[in-house]
Order: structure tokens, then sequence, then C-alpha cells
């Protein structure tokens, strides 16, 4: 094995579900088939409107850093999945807190990437509308 | 003239109770979407999702418009009729008013399909309704004391119907964060 294909064994993608009540990270390998570690607000903190705060995200993404690096998953790609995107204010506090967490807990953070789904059918809203 | 929107990810609901509100109240309803359609109220064309990006300054014009023209045509009465915009894409304008509809995101993709969405259209929806998507937005543009989150899973049209009524005659008071979808995720 190449030493590019050893360390990319080592990388991974967390996947940032921030909605407006919960925050979700899931952990998969590259290729996104694998699903390494999974974990959600709720598994933290019970109250409901609590759940999306950005100390809950921090406390399960510090929960989801270690579990990722006794895995063997040492640096992560991030893709993001959060209304608002990334200069959300009151909705989906827990995009940010989550990202900064992983980086604090010693994971390398790769590309970050806004996929946040857009609402359509015929028609659809322009992106990055500023409010 | 107060202007309420009725907005929610596609599916939810909002072109069914919005007739059902105009039965019950003195309330003119606007279908947005087929007004931006007819009008042409578009910027360019999202291929990968067959969509027509809304421009939303003409939306807000034409919005305008039509309000100025109501209160020409119409006598004192009538003039002070509120307006029920409904549309996914109502909350993005200037309204006094927003209530969002919720819907099970495994409730909403049989909806979807069954009016001839594709699966990545499906997906993509009911990922949307899954994050809160709408409700997010609506709250982060227009602020909590004026946003009426209002569940349908599992309800009647006529069930809804009522709750969007009450929340425009202002017999509720606004409410936000009552559904968690995110299991769906
Ligand atoms: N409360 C409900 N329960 C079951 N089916 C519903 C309900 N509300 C709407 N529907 C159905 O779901 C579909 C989508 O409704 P529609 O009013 O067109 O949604 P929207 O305008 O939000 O896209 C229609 O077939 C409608 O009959
Ligand atoms: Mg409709």
């Amino acid at each position: 094995m190449s030493e590019s294909e050893t360390s990319r064994d080592k990388w991974g993608i967390a996947h940032v579900h921030a909605s407006f009540n919960n925050t979700l990270i899931t952990v998969t390998d590259l290729t996104g088939a694998e699903t390494i570690v999974k974990s959600s607000g709720g598994a933290v903190v019970k109250q409901n409107r609590d759940e999306a705060s950005p100390y809950a995200a921090m406390q399960m993404a510090e929960s989801v850093a270690e579990e990722i690096k006794a895995a063997g998953i040492e640096g992560l790609h991030v893709r993001v999945r959060g209304p608002g995107g990334n200069d959300i204010k009151s909705p989906g506090p827990g995009a940010q807190a989550t990202i900064r967490a992983l980086a604090r807990a010693g994971l390398e953070i790769g590309r970050i990437e806004d996929v946040t789904p857009i609402p359509h059918d015929g028609t659809r809203a322009p992106k990055n509308r500023r409010l | 003239m107060s202007t309420v929107a009725l907005t929610g990810t596609p599916g939810t609901g909002k072109t069914t109770v919005s007739e059902l509100v105009a039965d019950r109240l003195e309330i003119e309803v606007v279908h947005l979407n087929d007004a931006i359609r007819e009008a042409a109220l578009v910027s360019e064309r999202d291929v990968d999702r067959d969509s027509l990006i809304a421009d939303l300054d003409a939306v807000e014009a034409w919005l305008d418009d039509y309000r100025a023209g109501e209160s020409g045509d119409l006598g004192t009465d009538e003039r002070d009729r509120d307006l029920l915009v409904e549309s996914h894409l109502a909350h993005l304008l200037d309204v006094d008013r927003v209530v969002v509809l919720r819907c099970h995101p495994e409730t909403l993709k049989p909806r979807l399909r069954a009016r001839g969405e594709s699966e990545a259209s499906v997906a993509e929806n009911a990922e949307s309704e899954a994050l809160d998507g709408i409700l997010a937005t609506a709250v982060d543009r227009h602020g909590e004391a004026s946003v009426w989150e209002v569940d349908t899973t599992d309800r009647t049209p006529e069930a809804v119907a009522d709750d969007v009524a009450a929340a425009i005659e202002g017999r509720i008071d606004p409410r936000v964060g009552v559904v968690d979808f995110i299991e769906y995720l």
C-alpha cells in the first residue's frame, strides 16, 4: 500500500446536521458508505430546545472526536447541512461549535462544504439571499 | 391590510389549507407560485433541480402592485381584508406574520412522489424538512414573536386550517420548536 493510501484511511467525513432544534453528527469513511460514529444532540442534553445549543453540540462533538480517534481517524472533511449556511444567527447554532470542538480535540479539519438542501418544486429561492 | 405568509416545505399542504382558511375567514389568498410562473418573476433556471429561481425583488414588487391594485378596486371593507400569501417562498417576503406548516419527512415523501416529483427532489425536500430549513429561515428573518409553527403530521387539512385561522386571528400565541425530525436523517 502506498503512503498516500495509508493516510487516506486516516481521514473521514463528518456530516454535521444542524437543525433548529437539534444537532446530529455522522462520521463516515471517505466514500460515505460506511458509518463510523453517529451521535445526536439528544444523546447529550434531554431538554428539547437545548439540543441545538452550541454547548450541547460541543459536548457531543467532543465525545464523537474520542470515538473516531479510537477508530484510527486523524482528519475530517466536513459537510454541513444547516439552514442559513455558514452565517447562521439563531438557527442551527450547533454547526460552528461542532467544527471548533472537533478541531480542538486534535482532529485535522480538511475541506468544509455547505451542502444544505434547498426546498423546491417548480420554483426555488435564490441561494444565499442576504436576510 | 396585514399580510400573512403561509409557508412550508413543498407538500406540507399550503395550497390545500389556504383554500380552507379562505372559507373560514374574510381573507384573500394569493397562490404565489402561480404568480411567479405566470408573471415570470424569475431570474434563471436551476437545471439540476429542474426548478425556476425566483427573483425575490421582482416578487416583492409584484406583491406591492397587487396590494395597491386591490385597495384601489375594492370598497373600504374589503380593503381592510388580510392577505394570505401561500408559497414555500412566502416567508422570504416583507410580511407581517408567518405560519409555517410542518410534516414528518416520511409522510411528506409519498405526497411529493404522487405529484410526480423526481426521487432527487423528493429526497432533498424531505431532508430540508428534517432540518427545519424553512422554519429556521423564517425565524431568522422575522423573529420568534412573528412565527407560528403548525405540525400537520397525521392531522386532517381541516384541523390544520383551524390552527392557521387561529394564528391569523391572534387567538393563539406565536410558537416555534414544536417538532424535531432530526432522527429521520
Ligand atoms: N393534512 C393533510 N393530510 C393528508 N394529505 C394532505 C394534507 N394536506 C395536504 N395533503 C395532500 O398533500 C398533497 C400536497 O398538498 P398541497 O396543498 O398541494 O401542498 P403544498 O401546497 O404545500 O405543496 C396534496 O395531494 C394534498 O391533498
Ligand atoms: Mg402548493
